[in-house]
Parts: C-alpha cells; structure tokens; sequence
C-alpha cells in the first residue's frame, strides 16, 4: 500500500513541507499568543492544615465528577471499574466495527457514547459546581 | 533541494536512505482535518523543548520544588515565558489529540489494517493524560498538593490491594517529597521515553499503510 504512486499524487517533499510548516508555525504562534496572554499562575505555598478540594485539570473533571456519583464503599465504580471500562471500549472500537454495515452503526454508537460521557462529566461539573 | 542542502547531504548522505519517504506519494486533496494529529506532534516537540529548559531551574525537593518554580517565573530571563509554553502546548496537545482522534474515527480511518495504530493512538493519550497528572504536582503548591491527594486516595479504593497500590504510587504513607521525586522521574523520564517508542510505531505504522483515504 505505502508507497504506490498515483498520477493525481503530490509528493511529500517539497509539495506538502510547506503546508505542513504553515500548520506547524500557526501551531506555535497560537501557543506563543496564549503564554503570553493567560500566563499560568504560582498559586500559594502549601497549607497542609487545612484540607482543600481544588478543581482539577479540565481533562480530569470527569473521574472527578464520577467520584460524586459514588460516595463511601462504593468509590471503587467511580475511580477505577468504569474509567477501565471506558479505556476498554475506547480501545476496542477498531474490533467492534467488522466492515459490516450494522456492525459499523455499533462502533459510531459506542464512540457517540464514550464522546457523550466524557462531555457531559466534564460539562456538569462546570455548570453546578 | 537547495544548494546548502546539497552540500550537507553529499557528505550526510540523508537524502538517498529516506528517498521513498521523502519522495513518497499523498493523494492530492487531503482536507486540512488531516493536520490534527501533526499538529499535536508539534506539541509534543515544545513540550520537550520547554520542559528541558525548565529541567535546568526546576528543583525537584520537598524544601525547594516550590521556590524554584517562584525563581523561574519572576527571576529568570523569559522563564514565565517558557514556563506558559509548557502548560499551554499540554493543555492543547489533550485538545488536539481528542479532535485528531474524532478525525480518525469520523473517516473510518481504524479499519483494517489499522487498528494497531489506533491503539498505539489510544497508548499516546494514556501517557498524555499521566504526563499532566505527574507534572500538575511538580510546582509544590497549596492545588498542586491537595489535587494529588485527592487524586492519590482514588487509587486506594482498589478493592483489595488499594492500600498497597497507594503506598506504591506515593513512595510512603503521605505525600512528601518521596512522591515529588517519584513523579518527577515519571514525568521527565519515563513518560517521555515511552511517549517516543509509541510515537514513533504510530509514525512508522502511517508511513507502512500509507495515509487512509477516508469514506
């Protein structure tokens, strides 16, 4: 497969390069920008006194917000069984979709759900903090 | 290529090895979603890049993690500067994984023989997530501190061996700076090397299988 040629090909060096290092100095600029513009805080040295429940990362808020949902004995759904599962499916769609036309529709199903939970725990914790 | 090129390559001999790679062939009309993912491979080079520059103030000490990063934020030249690079290319390289990801999924792109690399996709975002996870301790601060507890005592509601797991991922009972350099070493590290040998089968994997054509 690689390395057939077509005649409506372009090739990688120099027709895309230049593309490809528009996309990389966009990338960059953007970054630049945003240090410049929303440089990341010190914040305060630690009070190991007083116990304190920061909110965290935007990308961990919904382990976070699954924690909430499973209080006490229970805890264990929450910060292990359902993120394992979850990696699990993630991980499986490839072998879930067999070309099929229905079993194509079972892998959109499983990722428009994984896409589903992961926004919406991320989403209501934002909401109703 | 270019004169210069030509001159180096004559004694480098780059060109010729990497000729098919270099030379090789993309349908035409990619839509400019196919940036996605190298765009987050940018990401990942700024990363290193600023993470090695940070390597060079940071402390990682229970006594003096915190004031190196107070150091390298007001004292040092453009140290703020290189210090919002790094946190901001790891926000965008979560971002920009997810959308490279939809991007996959939307086009098919993970259906024979490529699911392999979906894995390998999937092993990127793992260690992506476990990078930020071990360097949001690194500055020793008042959130940085309690986020990890927080976070830490998830580990121990594993039925049976969480007690254990806790003491393993803590370097002790509490969090001190055992767990700082234990996850220093993670972060700079081993992360970053196994973030390279999965990059670099995700590449090879792309190169092998050409890039998909899509629906």
């Amino acid at each position: 497969m690689g390395n057939h040629r077509d005649e409506r090909d372009k090739s990688f060096y120099p027709d895309y390069l230049s593309e490809i290092l528009a996309a990389i100095f966009l990338t960059i600029f953007t970054v630049f920008i945003l240090a410049m513009v929303y440089a990341p805080s010190i914040d305060r040295e630690i009070n190991y006194v007083s116990a304190y429940h920061p909110k965290p990362e935007w990308y961990f808020l919904w382990i976070y917000q699954l924690i909430r949902y499973f209080p006490g004995g229970w805890a264990f759904v929450g910060t292990v069984l359902i993120p394992i599962v979850a990696a699990a499916l993630f991980i499986g769609i490839p072998f879930v979709d067999r070309g099929t036309v229905r079993s194509g529709r079972a892998a959109s199903f499983l990722f428009a759900l994984l896409s589903v939970f992961f926004l919406v725990l991320t989403v209501v914790p934002l909401l109703w903090p | 290529m270019g004169r210069l090129f030509d001159w180096v390559d004559r004694r480098f001999s780059l060109s010729t090895p990497h000729k098919n790679f270099l030379q090789r062939g993309i349908p035409a009309r990619l839509s400019y979603l196919y940036c996605l993912g190298g765009i987050a491979f940018t990401l990942v080079i700024l990363l290193v890049l600023t993470g090695m520059m940070l390597s060079i103030y940071y402390v990682p000490s229970e006594a003096e993690a915190f004031q190196s990063v107070l150091r390298i934020t007001r004292e040092v030249r453009l140290g703020a500067l290189i210090r919002g690079l790094h946190k901001w290319s790891a926000n965008l390289l979560i971002l920009f994984i997810l959308l490279h990801t939809l991007r996959v999924f939307l086009h098919k792109a993970y259906r024979p023989p490529r699911e392999l690399n979906w894995i390998a996709g999937a092993f990127t975002l793992v260690l992506t997530l476990s990078s930020g996870f071990t360097g949001y301790l690194l500055p020793w601060n008042q959130k940085a501190y309690w986020a990890t507890v927080v976070s830490t005592n998830m580990v121990s509601t594993v039925p049976l061996i969480g007690r254990h797991l806790l003491y393993l991922v803590r370097g002790g009972p509490e969090i001190d700076g055992t767990t700082l350099v234990r996850f220093y070493s993670l972060h700079v590290l081993w992360l970053p090397l196994a973030m390279g040998l999965v990059l670099w089968a995700h590449f090879h994997m792309v190169k092998r299988q050409g890039i998909s054509g899509g629906l």
